[in-house]
């Protein structure tokens, strides 16, 4: 047997497992797209996702306290704070994953509310006594507020964004591909954008994990990210059948290709979660989540330029030559 | 051979200015690192100003920067943007609180005249024309009974209206209001022609030294609400600094143990390239010069792991080509043509989504893609460039003696030696097969 790339080990068979590799995307996408019909039909703004005070307006109140908080005590802070005016409040507990001396901040107490244009300082002043009347040393450190009319402008320019890098990555994607690639390069990327916000959808429901717009900025990186590893493979896909096209079919080709980029998409997704993973676990409180979006697109696009888009592309290689030979017949 | 030897020394130069550059500018830290205050501030229309011109703007714009300077803190900034917003960036702010005081206000000083009826009894009161724009400035003092009051020095041309005014309604009361509400309506005593007075009332320290200062510097021209404010203490600022550096640190180091266990003398190599990775994006950072924020940060972390993604490519690749029998010259060569398509066309896709960000994003979000893009741009650059450079200089030509330097086993080199002789000449030519 001569050498030939196209017997290099096969570790991963795209052909053979394609309904299982599919089964599995669709799996870990459910979850996810059953808890965005279920917010887009609950929350009172109709998004699939819990939206953050970016989108709707609000004011986000934190203080750092050096005090373990637990839920009663936010169950008691929520009481207070009714009792002082300040309606509807939603409190969460920050922390960062480690605190490695004792100067670093140990918990933010982070308290949502209403916009208010006037009462402002009234607010953080209300807040503010409550807050330090529980926990002794607690210090005011991030005020963001945003009004009702630029939320929602922020929010139609996000949408503006994604819908033109959508729109730009097709394009790109066609003039330097074949329109197939391109359309199956945009399903993967729509399956890793879909699993992320899936995800963040339950942690909306779940955790209280708001989205806003470094969340769409985090998207649209992992968007970036995911037609990155699609390309390499398909880069691939493209060279070997300029070599082998009379030799070896289509599946035979797709299949070698995955595997000779394997190496490549397990070791820069490795890279890549190790520094996202530094940023999360070592980084500051602030970044935690819009790491953890683009962590989850991460594995999310791995898994889609390994098993998804090479999948599809086979399918539908398959189905155009049925569809030739029924022609030709 | 000689050009490889000029291009490391070209090298090796454009490091030694990065760092110098990065030793003598100082980089710019946005205000989530330092903490501070960022408002975005809206004119709003009224009844009387249907539409916001870039005049009212431009007032607008003066006032505020009065008004922050006022704050007696350094490097404050006023800037427009869009139609009708100002954006304000205040470092190091002690009282946040002030600054909300302080620009939300409009600032309107009104004197007003009273509307009599036929048995001279004050009916309300009516705008008199004299304003706080006629004021030269003001300045606090007290009683003789030690209350607080606020002397108004008028400029010629209000000095004649308070005079008119005073004159015309020597017995009566005129009021004095501030942003719409009355602070004092004192009995006009007798004309007055010196273009002083002064408003008693109930007021605190606080209250009178606000007016004051507001006064001074000045009443906006159009009516302004903030619409966006982000405050971050000096304590979360720093904390976030600190953690953000630890975490870059961190991340570069643990992707510089993963190259070096997985492919060897390569991955050394792209270890340096990386280093010089990062000195030229700081560098470039420092000259631009890009304000780091907490968003930024992580787009340049983020970058590090793009830019040894190149490298990987063209590490697999170059281990690809060695395994099918070529020299190590020519391996590492079309290691590096075929992994360049792949490179480029998935970094065009990464700029073209920071180009987008760039545009349609809040000045966060302008950070993160501009940082990002850098980074993607001077990847292209060291991973490529730099790395093959550095891998031919190292290796040279001939066959590679000790397949472990790249990771491999000998039997993996070994197996293209079984293939026929044709097989080998094949290869020699570029054919992979």
């Amino acid at each position: 047997m001569s050498y030939s790339v196209l017997n290099t080990k096969k570790f991963i068979d795209v052909i053979k497992y394609r309904w299982l590799w599919l089964g599995i995307s669709f799996i870990f996408l459910l979850p996810g797209i059953i808890a965005m019909l279920w917010s887009v039909k609950t929350y009172p703004t109709h998004a699939p996702l819990l939206v953050g005070i970016d989108f709707t307006g609000g004011t986000i109140i934190q203080y750092a306290v050096q005090q373990e908080v637990s839920t009663s005590d936010i169950g008691k802070i929520r009481l207070d704070l009714s009792k002082n005016g300040i309606d509807n409040p939603v409190i969460q507990v920050l922390k960062p994953v480690t605190a490695e001396n004792d100067n670093a901040i140990k918990n933010l107490i982070s308290i949502k509310t209403k916009f208010s244009e006037n009462g402002q300082n009234e607010t953080i002043d209300k807040v503010g006594n409550v807050i330090s009347s529980d926990y002794q040393g607690a210090e005011l450190v991030q005020v963001t507020s945003v009004g009702p009319v630029l939320g929602k402008q922020l929010f139609v320019n996000s949408m503006i964004a994604v819908s033109l890098a959508l729109l730009a990555i097709v394009i790109y994607l066609t003039v330097r591909f074949h329109f197939e690639f391109a359309v199956v390069a945009f399903l993967a990327l729509l399956h890793d954008v879909l699993f992320t916000a899936g995800v963040f959808s339950l942690l909306g429901i779940f955790c209280g994990v708001t989205v806003d717009s470094l969340f769409i900025t985090a998207i649209l990186t992992v968007l970036g990210y995911s037609v990155n590893n699609t390309i390499v493979v398909f880069d691939r896909v493209r060279e070997n059948l300029k070599f082998y096209s009379k030799k070896a079919t289509y599946n035979e080709i797709v299949n070698a290709s995955v595997n000779q980029t394997l190496a490549r998409s397990i070791n820069t997704s490795l890279t890549t979660l190790l520094t996202l993973g530094s940023l999360y676990f070592l980084g500051g409180v602030t970044t935690k989540d819009f790491v953890l979006v683009m962590i989850t697109g991460v594995i999310a696009g791995t898994y889609s330029s390994i098993f998804f888009a090479n999948t599809l592309i086979a399918l539908w290689h398959e189905l155009q030559e049925k569809k030739q030979k029924k022609a030709a017949n | 051979m000689k050009n490889k030897i000029i291009m490391f020394w070209a090298i090796v130069i454009l490091t030694i200015i990065s760092i110098v550059i990065i030793r003598v500018k100082p980089i710019p830290l946005g205000l989530d690192l330092v903490g501070g205050s960022r408002i975005v501030l809206e004119a709003q229309t009224t009844d009387t100003i249907a539409k916001i011109t870039q005049d009212m703007m431009d007032g607008l714009k003066a006032a505020l920067e009065n008004r922050v300077n006022a704050l007696g803190v350094s490097e404050t900034m006023v800037q427009q943007m869009g139609e009708k917003r100002l954006l304000i960036e205040i470092p190091n702010i002690s009282d946040p609180k002030l600054a909300r005081e302080f620009l939300g206000e409009t600032a309107q000083l009104e004197f007003k005249k009273p509307i009599l009826d036929e048995t001279n009894n004050v009916r309300g009161y009516e705008p008199s024309g004299l304003s706080g724009d006629d004021l030269n400035k003001a300045e606090i003092g007290t009683d003789p009974a030690g209350r607080w009051l606020i002397s108004l020095d008028f400029n010629a041309k209000g000095a004649s209206k308070f005079a008119a005014l005073t004159r015309e309604f020597i017995g009566k009361p005129i009021a004095i209001y501030f942003n719409g509400s009355s602070i004092s309506e004192p009995v006009v005593q007798q004309e007055i022609t010196g273009g002083k007075a002064q408003i008693t009332g109930e007021f605190s320290l606080e209250e009178a030294k606000k007016i004051v200062d507001l006064l001074n510097a000045g009443a906006l021209p159009v009516p302004a609400k903030i619409i966006e404010e982000n405050t971050v203490g000096p304590t979360l600022g720093a904390d976030s600094l600190h953690k953000s550096k630890f975490a870059g640190i961190a991340g570069i180091i643990a992707v510089m143990i993963f190259m070096i266990a997985w492919y060897r003398v390569p991955g050394f190599i792209a270890n340096i390239a990386l280093i010089i990775y990062s000195l030229i994006v700081f560098a470039i950072f420092k000259m631009v010069p890009v304000t780091l924020t907490l968003a930024g940060i992580a787009g340049f972390i983020l970058s590090i792991g793009m830019a040894v993604d190149a490298n990987i490519l063209i590490f697999e690749r170059t281990k690809e080509e060695l395994k099918s029998g070529r020299t190590l010259f020519t391996a590492i060569n079309s290691g590096f043509d075929r992994a360049f398509t792949s490179i480029f066309d998935s970094n065009m896709s990464t700029i073209i989504i920071c180009v987008i960000l760039y545009y349609l994003g809040s000045s966060i979000v302008k950070g993160f893609a501009l940082t990002l893009a850098i980074g993607v741009i001077i990847s292209m650059f060291t991973a490529i460039t730099v790395t093959k450079n550095l891998m031919h200089l190292m290796f040279g030509t001939g066959q590679l003696k000790h397949p472990g330097m790249f990771g491999l086993k000998e039997s993996d080199i070994n197996e293209a030696y079984t293939a026929s002789e044709t097989q080998r000449e094949k290869a020699k030519f570029g054919v992979l097969d």
